[in-house]
């Protein structure tokens, strides 16, 4: 018999694993650099710390703060009508009533699966897209679970958490990279004592490691923000029953999105991982398999 | 340099205390000002109610106009609604006014011109939306006076929560009355 589980806890539990995660991450991160600092050189430390820090803002930062624009221009979404999307934004206003927060744009787009997704670099930039699949195929509260897990999403501040977690992991696969060629270039002369070498080993080996460990991390908080999103969902519907019958339905019905119709970077920040519907429980996915989501729904 | 240093540490302790006083201040009036933004947003929604209701009667009126008692009760209770001043005759007003249209909404069922009505289909349909709103807009607020007693509770915040004078806010409630089935009579 499953015990019941109540969405606060639900909600802190998943925040709290999140947190020690990206901590980790950045353990790895100092870890990595202090290594390459000994091999390597204090100075060179430094340059490459900073320069690393600003490929790897800038990479990511314009990603964050246009990551409306971008989202919204990717999957070709037009902005929902009031009259015709009447009862889509009578769910938004009640779900942005529910949380507390401004009322986000709203848009939709062309495709017949069951999706959704909201972006924006803070609540008042806040965006909401809606699949015509959804708003066909769901009933009203389903469709409203599926609006109040995006605005979960929006409520704790998502995107720019894991906009956080992106620049750590950039980080540490750009010092991977420049530690890595700068070896090669320099070659073993300086280092002719034991200690030194075993450094540069440890060294090699954390930059061959450490990109594909962090990333399998980011990919773990990943999966802890949807299941905090699914449990900020009850909190605002306070009723799961909605959310798991669109996730219910989302199984039954979605089929994977062709190559090139949805921009893969885009595909973390839907309801349900577009290209991959497979039920397996994956170390490589960025969401949880629908199944666990469900069931842990149903504890509610 | 000793002397320096003496100096420096006593200073940093002092800007620190400083720093976490304001930041507990900060967080009480944040939280404050969230429930009375949720307060106002549940009159938002109340009045957007009352406004509906006008237009409704004469659609009704249009079709069952001898259904005196029926409409009656809706006019009555949207004058409770509009005159309210404090939350909970707002709440009872409300509530009032749901239990009136949903006799009107049964009404309906003996009247089919009526219920085909597009006017009264759409204001149906419109009523029903706005009672959820008011519903998720109560819920926020109570959630957000959970938030406001949580940080002046625990510890460490009671403590400065005391020194600031900030006090728990009481929850919505529902009277035990009400609390009850509607009862729907023809």
């Amino acid at each position: 018999m499953a015990e019941r589980i109540v969405f606060y806890d639900q909600i802190a539990r998943n925040k709290r694993n999140s947190i020690f995660l990206i901590i980790g991450i950045l353990a790895v991160l100092m870890l990595f650099g202090y290594i390459v600092g000994i091999v390597m050189g204090p100075d060179y430390f430094t340059i490459i710390m900073i320069l690393s820090i600003i490929i790897s803002i800038i990479y990511v930062w314009a990603g964050y703060y246009y990551s409306d624009k971008l989202a919204l221009a990717s999957v070709n979404a037009k902005e929902a009508d009031h009259i015709r999307h009447r009862q889509l934004y009578n769910s938004v206003e009640s779900m942005s009533l529910a949380s507390g927060l401004p009322m986000p744009k709203v848009y939709v787009m062309n495709d017949p699966n069951i999706n959704a997704f909201a972006t924006g670099r803070n609540p008042k930039n806040a965006v909401i897209c809606v699949t015509t699949g959804a708003m066909e195929k769901l009933d009203k509260e389903e469709l409203e679970g599926v609006i109040a897990h995006e605005m979960s999403h929006v409520s704790n501040y998502d995107i720019r958490f894991m906009t956080l977690v992106a620049v750590l992991v950039g980080m540490i696969a750009i010092i991977s990279e420049i530690f890595l060629r700068s070896l090669w270039l320099k070659g073993d002369g300086d280092s002719d004592n034991k200690a030194g070498l075993i450094f540069m080993i440890v060294g090699i080996v954390l930059a061959i490691l450490a990109p594909i460990v962090v990333s399998l991390v980011q990919l773990a908080i990943s999966r802890k923000r949807e299941y905090t999103a699914d449990a900020t969902a009850v909190k605002f519907t306070r009723a799961p029953t909605g959310l798991i019958d669109a996730l219910k339905k989302i199984k039954r019905e979605n089929e994977p999105e062709q190559k090139g119709r949805i921009n893969k970077a885009v595909a973390p920040l839907f309801i349900s991982n577009p290209f991959d519907t497979s039920k397996v429980k994956n170390l490589f996915s960025t969401h949880p398999p629908l199944e666990e989501r469900i069931k842990v729904l149903e504890k509610m | 340099m000793v002397a320096l240093l003496a100096w420096l540490i006593p200073v940093i302790i002092l800007a620190l205390i400083i720093i976490i006083f304001i930041a507990y201040y900060n967080k009480f009036v944040v939280k404050g000002n969230r429930i009375d933004n949720a307060l106002a947003q549940i009159d938002v929604q109340l009045k957007r109610r009352a406004d509906l209701i006008p237009n409704l009667i004469e659609t009704v009126k249009g079709y069952a106009k001898h259904e005196k008692s029926i409409i009656a009760n809706v006019t009555d209770a949207r004058k409770a609604l509009v005159s309210a001043t404090d939350l909970k005759s707002k709440v009872k007003a409300n509530d009032q006014l749901e239990r009136a249209l949903k006799s009107i909404f049964a009404l309906a069922e003996n009247y089919p011109n009526l219920k085909a009505n597009e006017n009264f289909l759409q204001l149906q349909n419109e009523l029903s939306a706005t009672e959820d709103k008011v519903a998720y807009s109560r819920q926020y607020y109570n959630d957000s006076i959970l938030d406001f007693n949580n940080s002046i509770r625990v510890f460490p915040g009671k403590l400065f929560a005391s020194i600031f004078s900030v006090k728990e806010r009481p929850f919505i409630e529902i009277a035990p009355a009400e609390r009850e089935p509607v009862k729907v009579n023809f």
